[in-house]
């Protein structure tokens, strides 16, 4: 019995093992192909969450860059080479994207847009440099600056910015200085405690409490009921879409009634849906693309982008497709360079997006400044 | 005080998920001595199912639930139909093969439902009661008394009817149950269809509690998995008691060691299981394979 027992044991292991295993036999190597092509279509890799928790971001980040690329492709693409997009799913999951940064490498893609997770991109950062691809990212986590990556660029401000607009709005102009926090400890999470604590920092006041939850933690009572117990003016939340949607929701629950403010997930529609829409009433949210109507060129991207995909347009789309308008007017200005050249490119492309003004600096960071808006009758509407 | 009890009351509401969990996989294995690897992902697809019925077709919740348990025991009835084959040949074979309808599920959930997943709005709409300044959520009551209606049904069916002493036969020897007359295939396929149906229950009931997405089942079937051992694996009050430990302790080392908490529930746990190896309920009444 104990033999057969232990067979099953090993058995089990073995299952568990199994699909870690057949994700590493994926990766054929590190060999780079041939990316000085000239002719035939220009490959970039979109690498994003497709399947999994995180898999919104994934969806919406394919489709701003896909209506930016199918906008250059109607136009005639670039130097008359079509642009193709490669989709790799890297299931939130920072082994699966080292995984896909040495695929992208070895299939010849010439630049990366994505991921919208930072920990993923940070781990996919070393191999990307050492293959010389440009790579723009969504996500906004300080630590993609620490990486110090000259191939790594940001489609949107990082979390210092969204923290610093939002203690700003918060201590500064409401004059709230009883601020609890509640984040998780994730790639996201950690860059948004440590950011907005050291903008509070700066202005004198100690969070009354600082609740720290795990990334796939479901049930907040505790850290809510001592939150509660400490009567917070207002409740900073950093953590993604879902569980922050979960945090509102039991908040609620549990009787706080005081506002919650955040980056740019509690703006999303999925945060609104998973805490109800009563819940996230008055939600104040640090973002730079607060909706379709702040100008004339959001209006253009948000009607193209409902005709395409008959879904209306949010900020990660907008991010997406900002990034990768940056990365195409970088390829037309610099005739499809590939690695060192196109990067130079990049942080030398000027542009005006949705987000804003776009100009790099050397830590790969383009723009610097979110706007304030609060969740009104369930639509973010800008505030003062 | 007041942390202590809101705590166990959060607590108290997913334990009743994970303790149902759990019972689906004490079930399939005391009956066959098979751990049913793809029992988090008939618990997605439970949740899916009775999410849909309930979002698109706008049933009412408790009808949503029924149809999709019955849908649910549906697919446990074809695992088990596709895996029978192996039964008494090869074991893990058998444990690889729910391994692998596991991913295909989730492959064919992401297939009609999409990754994203969606949020369910809470069947019962009134506010919480407020008891000495906690705050329990009506729909936490609800789950509990659901989960245990359902505990002692299964309790019920198997000590006091035919096919359910029949299943214990099975359970307890296999060859003898055949030499009686007892159809084992039949009783593994009850066995799988209420494990099934179990797991819909679970999901449909933690739909509106968390958010429904094809990977849900991962984070529930470990938890459940975990339950089901400490409580004694194959143990029926061990699944129950199992899953409340799990969901309270998780609840406690949340509150106390923040983002350590994962950590210190399996190190718990690990502790618990060097002690007493064969869990709270310690009973080893199977022993096929």
């Amino acid at each position: 019995m104990f033999s057969s027992l232990r067979r099953h044991a090993a058995v089990m292991l073995l299952g568990l093992a199994l699909p870690v295993a057949l994700a590493a036999c994926s990766a054929p190597g590190g060999d780079q192909g041939d990316t000085n092509k000239t002719d035939g279509p220009i490959k970039i890799a979109l690498v994003d969450a497709q399947s999994g928790q995180l898999s919104s971001l994934g969806a919406w980040e394919l489709k701003g860059a896909r209506l930016a690329i199918d906008e250059w492709n109607a136009a005639g693409g670039i130097n008359g080479r079509q642009i193709e997009l490669g989709v790799f799913d890297d299931q939130g999951d920072p082994t699966v994207g080292t995984n896909l940064a040495r695929k992208i490498a070895s299939e010849g893609y010439i630049a990366m847009i994505g991921t919208a997770e930072s920990a993923v991109t940070i781990a996919m950062a070393p191999i990307l440099r050492e293959s010389k691809i440009p790579n723009i990212t969504s996500g906004q986590s300080p630590g993609l600056v620490a990486v110090k990556s000259p191939f790594l660029f940001l489609n949107g401000p990082t979390s210092v910015t969204y923290d610093e607009t939002l203690a700003k709005y918060i201590v500064d102009g409401k004059g709230l200085k009883n601020i609890a926090m509640i984040t998780n400890n994730g790639g996201y999470g950690k860059g948004e405690h440590d950011a907005f604590t050291k903008s509070l920092q700066a202005r004198g006041v100690k969070p009354i409490e600082d609740q720290v939850v795990t990334a796939d933690q479901k049930d907040f009572s505790a850290a809510l009921t001592t939150i509660r117990q400490k009567n917070p003016q207002v409740i900073f939340i950093g953590a993604e879409e879902v569980q922050s949607g979960l945090i509102v929701k039991q908040a609620r629950d549990l009787g706080i009634t005081v506002p919650f403010a955040g980056a740019a997930p509690q703006g999303t529609p999925v945060f609104a849906d998973t805490a109800g829409t009563a819940n996230v009433e008055g939600t104040i949210v640090s973002s730079p693309y607060l909706s379709n109507e702040v100008s004339e060129a959001s209006k253009k991207f948000a009607a193209a982008y409902k005709a395409k995909f008959n879904e209306d347009a949010e900020m990660h789309g907008a991010k997406a497709y900002d990034g990768t308008q940056i990365l195409l007017n970088a390829l037309k200005t610099s005739n499809v360079a590939t690695g060192q050249a196109l990067a130079d490119a990049i942080r030398a492309t000027k542009y005006a997006g949705l987000l804003g003004d776009f100009a790099f600096d050397d830590t790969g960071v383009g723009i610097f400044a979110t706007r304030i808006g609060t969740i009104q009758a369930g639509k973010l509407v800008a505030a003062g | 005080m007041q942390v202590f009890l809101q705590t166990f009351i959060g607590g108290m509401s997913l334990g009743a998920i994970y303790a149902l969990v759990a019972l689906g996989f004490s079930l399939v294995f005391r009956t066959m001595g098979l751990v049913n690897f793809s029992h988090g992902n008939v618990v997605m697809i439970g949740a899916y199912l009775a999410s849909t019925f309930y979002l698109s077709t706008k049933l009412p919740f408790a009808l949503a639930m029924a149809l999709a348990i019955g849908g649910t025991g549906l697919i446990g009835v074809i695992i088990e139909r596709v895996l029978r084959p192996l039964e008494n040949k090869d074991f893990d074979l058998m444990l690889i093969g729910t391994i692998g309808f596991g991913i295909v599920l989730e492959a064919v959930a992401i297939i009609i439902w999409g990754a994203t997943g969606n949020a369910v709005p809470n069947p019962v709409p009134t506010g919480p009661l407020e008891v000495l300044g906690l705050r329990i959520r009506t729909y936490d009551l609800v789950v509990l008394a659901i989960a245990a209606a359902a505990a002692v049904l299964l309790v019920f069916f198997l000590q006091s009817t035919k096919r359910g002493a029949a299943m214990q036969a099975v359970a307890m020897d296999h060859e003898a149950a055949t030499a009686v007359g007892i159809h084992v295939g039949r009783s593994n396929a009850i066995a799988f269809m209420l494990g099934a149906g179990l797991a819909a229950l679970a999901g449909g009931l933690v739909g509106p509690l968390l958010y429904v997405n094809p990977t849900m089942g991962g984070a529930l079937g470990i938890k459940g998995f975990a339950a089901a051992i400490l409580g004694g694996f194959g143990s029926i009050p061990g699944a129950i008691v199992g899953g409340f430990a799990i969901g309270v302790l998780d609840a406690f080392t949340a509150g106390h060691f923040q983002g350590y908490s994962e950590l210190v529930t399996f190190l718990v746990f690990t502790v618990i299981i060097m002690i007493r190896p064969t869990g709270i309920f310690g009973e080893r009444t199977v022993n096929r394979a």
